[in-house]
């Protein structure tokens, strides 16, 4: 149903727009959710039958199957009959059982019909059971998720998904704070921070019993069900008092509680309410391009046919009405039937009688050829994945393998899905010397035991180091380099990570897995982060335990893009350690630093490889200095003025004449084959964009690491969309900014007008660039961005992905295909198809993809060119019967001509035509772009089919005509003739030769001899002669049709005529192709081991923090375990509101000082 | 021990599941195309020269008897309210017309292919079942039941129209007509008087018939149709068989007699003839023709040139058809500066 879709999604960017420009005003809060009361929510649930709906509160679970032994069969029929070509062959049947115009016999449709539903019935059964077998963990995982009912109160234990969007009443840390983890969500891997209410909390908290949870009655009011992840609009009503609720008493379903014990909530969407389904998009059945076409073709067809048979009908009481009117012999047979009455049934009988122009079998073998070709997809060796190569590729969805053939844009999200989510620690440089091994580390085959290094004298290691140097090692135990002990001095104290300790041994939970990255590349070097409290750190320096006192920590903004702490060394003195993006490092740094020439060099060598790079400095600190400046600092905080401006300049005053100390690159790990695979897919004319929630500055990085962008590529932005874009442009958007573009006009109305021919401006935009990076989007917005392709180009879409937050962008494309990754089971349920990796889609579509399209292509055209010719003879014969739908052929010939003689050459085609080897498909990437631009299949190709049909069927009538006109061969032996030249000619154009298809020539025409003399044969007339009215066409005996030289010799030059147009085409087109083949033909697309060539300007550094602030604040505010204060403000830490979390930080960096000054 | 386990994980390791069957394209090279096509066009414009050869070697000799022109001897018969009037037809013949001779009679605008005629028939009646001697099924009407409501036995259309002209050859041999002998056996279809037509097994035949009418166009019911052959009557009557057998198109002929007997058996000798026509078949109200046909056969059946013709004109299109492709080849091939 494309148009409700439509709407679907024009809702969904209305509600979008409001989320980001104005207060929400248009939903109302209505839903009610009671705590703890069941029988309140039970008799209100939702249910369903066909397409009736009714009840308010959704089930946990969906239905586990579709089908019960009582409603298969009517609701098989149900679905099936909702086909338009199921309900015509039911007509076709319907009419066939009328005596007075059943021109062939019933069975002749209904034994076909009959299979194609029984087939296609037992395909959607066992599809419903394999589904529920192979539920996925995110929807079928512990069995109580589906007896979750609103208002329940549920506890949630440490590292479980949460099965339902719940409010969070209180938790077993300190003010009631929670951790979880969004990756499902929104691609991102840092952890988020929900709270309860406080007055839930400390109701809740000064009494954790069962009891107290199971008596708590509040009375949640608040909005429908809606899709929006990042808001929550509601109250509690609880003991006679109203508390407001945002979305940061929220926790949504999918997400992963971590760092927290227990957390108790209570439900208030379950099942399909819950945000991430509501997120998920609608469920919409998935046509083919090809399917459209044929579609058309096929009601062409139809149409044909009709206007065909209104024609002959008019022949035929033409005829009544002149010439067998005359001769008593036939008016008799019509008398008293006026010629229009005539006329009106040998309509009817035509339109039977040329039905199988348009068969049935043409569905069933569609279909069959579709799964076979998933089969394929799952059976390819090579695009097995895992452990053991035990994941293989698998196509969900059956029935749009020929698509995969013709993708124009492929939309990719990031996090897992072109990236592993691991960042490795892979080289460093201090006082100018490069540590680790300079190679390209995307090459690097396995990381399974990257640990050359000798660290047993560290006994805090445990693994995991991916910068392999003696040198290193030896420098930093032989206590001689200050400099490279400063530096890890750095990586140990400047960052937010906490530990825990878990068996001896400390583990870090890093808001960021680039801090994680560090931290832990630390204590393998034998610098060991142990613990910190509120205003102190404690590090173990190569087994020497040392405390830190932490006076400030200046965090991590994305506008800074650098963090600092400020400590006061056990000996006393005062350090300032900073770590930041290259830039704002350097121009920092002391007048003539030492080794900055080397540092820039190291830096730009590891641009060239891809790696992330932070600049680690210090700053020896006065006391006088932190002195006054946190006197300052103390001011700064009452003025109200600039307040901004005053913070930021002080800021910039404590971190200047830094010292480098050198930098760090760290890996964001690449799936294998990334780079080869987007760069092969582009040589294929694919346009890859990459959809992300995560934040620019690392996709535009991962865009460089992976052959997205070439290092010259130009990045427009922001305001630079309105520039023309060049060959080598990419474009750059968040999505805000795709928001704010999207709806400039603040007038709604406007808005629904101007957005598509903003649509088609943009896209010819990007028409132009080489790619298109989306950030910060919602997964919402991943699927209008689908969307928008879709509207605007005629280009297939493909989209990519692993998470919970590609699903609906997945399901929004054309095809959508999920990573059985880390991230969860929801794309690949979602999924048409399911890869164990990025790079299998070389494979999944230059070769099956490619090969799926040519056969289906081919296979399709054949089908309806063996049909068509194959009926429309009976159009020609009219001429010769007195218009009177007189069949030409036996009805058992009609019945298994498409069933049996022909049906196995043609499914040998679609199964194994392959015009080059999956080596070449690979290697020729250009090959591809027949598929995109629809060379195979198109209509005007399906017309040049059609009229090559209609030929042949004159060929295959008049050649016999000229032979029997005026002689004495009967009715009998012309049907024998026509029939066997009809096949002749049909398997005559067989292109692809394997011993399979000569077998299956071989049985199509051994199954012709053989079931013909059955059919033919005396006894089967015996019992039944008006079914088997062909006796004596044996092969032995004399005086009949098929021993006959004449019948042979005329098979034979009929089937030879027919087919030698297309014979002589194809000849043709393969001595003006051939030579093409050879002159395109280049090497093997061979990717070079050496990193780009890239001046300073590309150096990219970055750091995987959440576009709003980082942790810092609840760490120095002491809203972390060890310490009761409460934190003062929570607004605006929510990962999409950027200009909130800037201002919020302003808010409260003063009292930390103010604090810290204190307590020293 | 490692090499096991691997394949067993991998189990559908075949040349069928990894798409890499042997594949044999025989279109892909022009060596092979061009002979290929040069090679099928010389077979079919062999195998033209054979047919045709063989088609010009048959004498055909066909004359229309349907009286039409005022100088035909059988114009007097054209009124079809003229029952039982006989016509003759004379012809010459210079030379021997070899034998076997094959005499056919034609009809031209002839609709038996005509889909309510052709069903116009009772198969289970037809094949000896009594039952349907009493009730006829409803496809033979109006030819079920006469105006007595007796049932018409053989029912329908299409056995009613049976052809009823009746043929006899004189060779006029110094002034007087020496008849020549016709064999009417073996000129329907082995299966026709074997299986889908039978007689019921009453004796005599005629009893079988007791409470029905002959089709009403008939002149004498179906067990009388060969008085001289006992055995050649009811529904397995030659000339009934032939008759039931429908023609495809609306010009046939159909086979009345071969002349093999006799001073005959190996040709009609030169000489005058006369053909003594019994003309009861009315086709003149529908513009139709009639006509009579002596042909002798070849191994390939009746005189038939269009199939030579067509096979020399589609030979000749392939060797045609390969030498342009040999110079659009060549072009290619071989680019200008060649």
């Amino acid at each position: 149903m494309p148009s409700s879709n439509l709407v679907g999604n024009r809702e969904r960017q209305f509600v979008v727009v409001i989320g980001f420009s104005l207060t929400l005003y248009l939903t109302d809060i209505t839903w009610e959710v009671r705590a703890n009361s069941r029988h309140f929510h039970k008799h209100r649930r939702r249910r369903s039958f066909l397409c009736f709906r009714w009840g308010r509160y959704a089930v946990s679970h969906s239905t586990l199957f579709k089908y019960s032994p009582l409603t298969f069969l009517p609701l098989t029929l149900y679905e099936q009959f909702q086909r338009a070509a199921n309900l015509y062959f039911l007509l076709m049947v319907v009419m066939q059982c009328v005596p007075a115009i059943s021109s062939i016999p019933w069975y002749t449709t209904t034994i076909p019909l009959v299979i194609v539903l029984s087939v296609r019935g037992l395909k959607d059964l066992a599809n419903d059971l394999v589904r529920s077998l192979t539920h996925p963990p995110i929807t079928f995982s512990p069995s109580q998720w589906k007896d979750v009912c609103v208002g329940d109160v549920l506890r949630i234990h440490k590292d479980q998904i949460i099965p339902a969007d719940l409010l969070l009443l209180c938790s077993s840390e300190p003010h009631s704070l929670c951790y979880v983890e969004t990756a499902d969500i929104d691609g991102e891997t840092n952890l988020k921070y929900r709270q309860a209410l406080d007055a839930t909390h400390t109701e809740m908290t000064s009494d954790p019993t069962e009891q107290t949870l199971a008596a708590f009655n509040g009375i949640v009011l608040c909005e429908e069900p809606n899709s929006r992840l990042y808001t929550f609009r509601g109250e509690l009503h609880w003991r006679g008092e109203r508390h407001p609720l945002d979305s940061e008493h929220i926790l949504l379903r999918g997400t992963v509680l971590r760092n927290t014990d227990t957390a108790f909530g209570m439900a208030i969407y379950t099942g399909s309410d819950s945000k991430i389904l509501r997120n998920v998009g609608q469920l919409r059945v998935k046509r083919t391009q090809i399917e459209k076409v044929l579609n058309k073709v096929v009601i062409g067809i139809v149409l044909f046919l009709l206007l065909m048979a209104l024609l002959l009908a008019v022949g035929s009481g033409v005829f009544q009405g002149r010439v067998s009117s005359q001769i008593e012999v036939l008016s008799a047979l019509t008398r008293g039937n006026s010629p229009i009455y005539t006329a009106f049934l040998t309509y009817w009988s035509y339109v039977i009688l040329l039905s199988p122009a348009m068969p049935m079998s043409l569905y069933i073998t569609f279909e069959m050829i579709h799964v076979l070709h998933s089969l394929f997809i799952g059976w390819d060796v090579e695009m097995r994945g895992g452990v053991e190569r035990s994941i293989p590729a698998q196509a969900r969805n059956t029935s749009l393998n020929e698509e995969l053939g013709q993708v124009g844009h492929l939309l990719s999200d990031k996090t897992g899905t072109l990236t592993q989510n691991r960042l490795l620690f892979r080289q460093c440089c201090i006082a100018g010397n490069v540590y680790g091994k300079d190679e390209l580390p995307s090459l690097c085959p396995t990381s399974a035991s990257p640990q050359t290094l000798d660290l047993s004298w560290n006994p805090f290691s445990c693994g995991g180091l991916y910068l392999s140097d003696q040198r290193l090692v030896d420098k930093l135990r032989g206590q001689q380099c200050t400099q490279s002990r400063q530096f890890l001095t750095t990586l140990a104290l400047c960052h937010t990570v906490m530990t825990e300790w878990r068996n001896g041994a400390p583990v870090y939970q890093a808001a960021s897995p680039d801090e994680e990255a560090l931290v832990g590349a630390a204590r393998e070097l034998g610098w060991v982060f142990l613990s910190r409290t509120r205003d102190s750190l404690t590090v173990s320096e190569l087994g020497v335990k040392r405390h830190y006192q932490l006076l400030t920590l200046l965090d991590f903004t994305s506008q800074r893009r650098r963090m600092s702490v400020l400590v006061r060394e056990p000996e006393g003195g005062l350090k300032l350690y900073c770590k930041g993006a290259d830039i704002v490092i350097l121009e920092r740094l002391q007048k003539d630093c030492p080794h900055l020439e080397s540092t820039e060099r190291a830096l730009d060598l590891f641009a060239q490889s891809c790696l992330r790079t932070l600049c680690i400095a210090e700053r020896t600190v006065s006391e006088a200095k932190w002195e006054e400046w946190s006197k300052t600092m103390a001011q700064a905080a009452m003025t109200t003025r600039n307040h901004d401006d005053m913070l930021e300049q002080l800021h910039d005053d404590m971190e200047r004449d830094l010292k480098l100390l050198g930098v760090t690159a760290i890996e964001d790990r690449l799936q294998d084959g990334v780079p080869e695979t987007i760069s092969l897919l582009r040589q294929a004319g694919l346009k890859v964009w990459v959809l992300t929630g995560d934040k620019k500055e690392t996709a535009v990085n991962i865009g460089y690491a992976c052959r997205l962008l070439d290092p010259d590529t130009r990045l427009l932005e922001g305001d630079e969309l309105r520039e023309r874009a060049g060959e080598k442009s990419a474009l750059v958007l968040t999505g805000p900014e795709l928001v704010n573009i999207h709806y400039r006009s603040k007038d709604l109305e406007n808005l629904l007008i101007q957005e598509p021919e903003w649509g088609a401006r943009f896209m010819s935009l990007a028409g132009l660039c080489q790619s298109v990076l989306c950030c910060r989007v919602t997964p919402g917005q991943k699927a209008d961005v689908v969307t928008l392709v879709r509207k605007n180009t005629a280009s297939i879409t493909m989209a990519i992905g692993d998470g919970a937050n590609d699903v609906n962008m997945i399901k929004t494309a054309h095809i959508g295909v999920g990573l059985a990754g880390v991230e969860g089971g929801q794309a690949v349920q979602n999924a048409d198809y399911a890869l164990a990796k990025f790079s299998f889609l070389q494979r999944l579509l230059l070769v099956h993809g490619r090969w799926s399209y040519r056969r289906i292509a081919v296979f399709l055209r054949y089908f309806l060119y063996k049909t068509c010719s194959f009926a429309l003879v009976h159009i020609w014969f009219g001429f010769f019967n007195g218009f009177s739908a007189q069949s030409l052929y036996e009805n058992w010939f009609i019945i298994l001509y498409t069933v049996f003689y022909t049906a196995m050459p043609v499914e040998c085609l679609g199964i194994f035509e392959q015009d080059v080897s999956a080596e070449c498909s690979l290697s020729w990437p250009e090959l591809y772009k027949v598929g995109q631009r629809q060379e195979l299949f198109n209509t005007w190709l399906l017309a040049a089919t059609l009229l090559h049909a209609l030929y042949t069927s004159l060929v295959l009538f008049f050649m016999p005509l000229g032979v029997f006109y005026n002689s004495a061969l009967d009715y009998q032996t012309m049907a024998v003739t026509v029939s066997i030249a009809s096949l002749f000619s049909i398997i005559l154009l067989t292109r692809h030769w394997t011993k399979w298809s000569v077998a299956a020539m071989c049985v199509s025409f051994g199954l012709f001899f053989v079931c013909t003399p059955i059919t033919h044969s005396p006894k089967l007339f015996e019992k039944s002669p008006v079914d088997y009215y062909f006796p004596g066409t044996h092969l032995t005996s004399t005086t009949n049709a098929f021993p006959s030289p004449v019948v042979w010799f005329t098979a034979l030059l009929t089937a030879w005529t027919a087919v030698l147009p297309s014979f002589t085409i194809l000849m043709f087109d393969l001595f003006s192709d051939f030579p093409q083949v050879h002159i395109t033909k280049h090497g093997p697309v061979e990717l070079q081991k050496s990193g780009f060539r890239r001046g300073d300007s590309h150096r990219r550094s970055s750091y995987a923090m959440s576009q709003g602030r980082g942790i810092g604040r609840l760490i120095t505010s002491g809203a972390s375990r060890r310490i009761t204060f409460p934190p003062v403000d929570r607004r605006g830490t929510l990962g999409d509101n950027v200009t909130l979390a800037g201002q919020t930080q302003s808010d409260d960096a003063p009292k930390n000082i103010t604090e810290n000054g204190s307590s020293k | 021990m490692k090499e096991e386990l691997e394949t067993a994980n991998r189990p559908d390791n075949t040349a069928f599941t990894q798409q890499r069957l042997p594949a044999w394209q025989p279109m892909l090279s022009a060596g092979i195309v061009i002979p290929g096509f040069v090679l099928i066009g010389l077979a079919f414009i062999g195998i033209g020269v054979a047919l045709f050869i063989a088609s010009q070697n048959i004498t055909v000799l066909e004359k229309d008897y349907t009286g039409v022109e005022i100088t035909s001897d059988c114009y007097k018969c054209s009124n079809p309210s003229d029952k039982n009037c006989t016509c003759k037809l004379d012809f010459s013949l210079s030379n021997l017309f070899e034998g076997p001779v094959f005499f056919y009679y034609g009809l031209s605008n002839y609709f038996q292919s005509q889909r309510s005629y052709g069903v116009s028939k009772d198969d289970y009646q037809l094949s000896g079942d009594l039952d349907y001697f009493k009730t006829p099924i409803s496809a033979c009407s109006p030819y079920q039941y006469d105006a007595n409501q007796n049932p018409i036995v053989p029912c329908g259309s299409l056995a009613n129209s049976m052809f009823n002209d009746t043929f006899k050859l004189y060779q006029i041999v110094n002034g007087t007509k020496k008849l020549v002998p016709f064999d009417g056996k073996g000129i329907a279809w082995w299966t026709d008087y074997n299986i889908k037509y039978r007689n019921p097994s009453v004796t005599p035949l005629k009893n079988a018939f007791n409470g029905t009418v002959k089709p009403p166009f008939w002149s004498k019911p179906a067990y009388e149709l060969d008085t001289s052959d006992p055995s050649n009557n009811g529904f397995v009557n030659q000339d009934f068989l032939v008759w039931m057998r429908r023609a495809a198109l609306p010009d046939f002929r159909k086979l009345y007699r071969r002349i093999t007997e006799g001073d005959y058996a190996s040709g009609l000798p030169a000489g005058n003839y006369s053909l003594e026509i019994g003309y009861n078949y009315p086709v003149l109200s529908f513009g139709g023709r009639k006509k009579v046909v002596f042909s002798n056969v070849s191994w390939m059946g009746g005189k038939n040139q269009f199939l030579g013709i067509a096979y020399l004109v589609v030979g000749s299109l392939c060797v045609v058809m390969s030498t342009v492709m040999l110079i659009v080849y060549a072009k290619f091939k071989f680019p200008e500066d060649d």
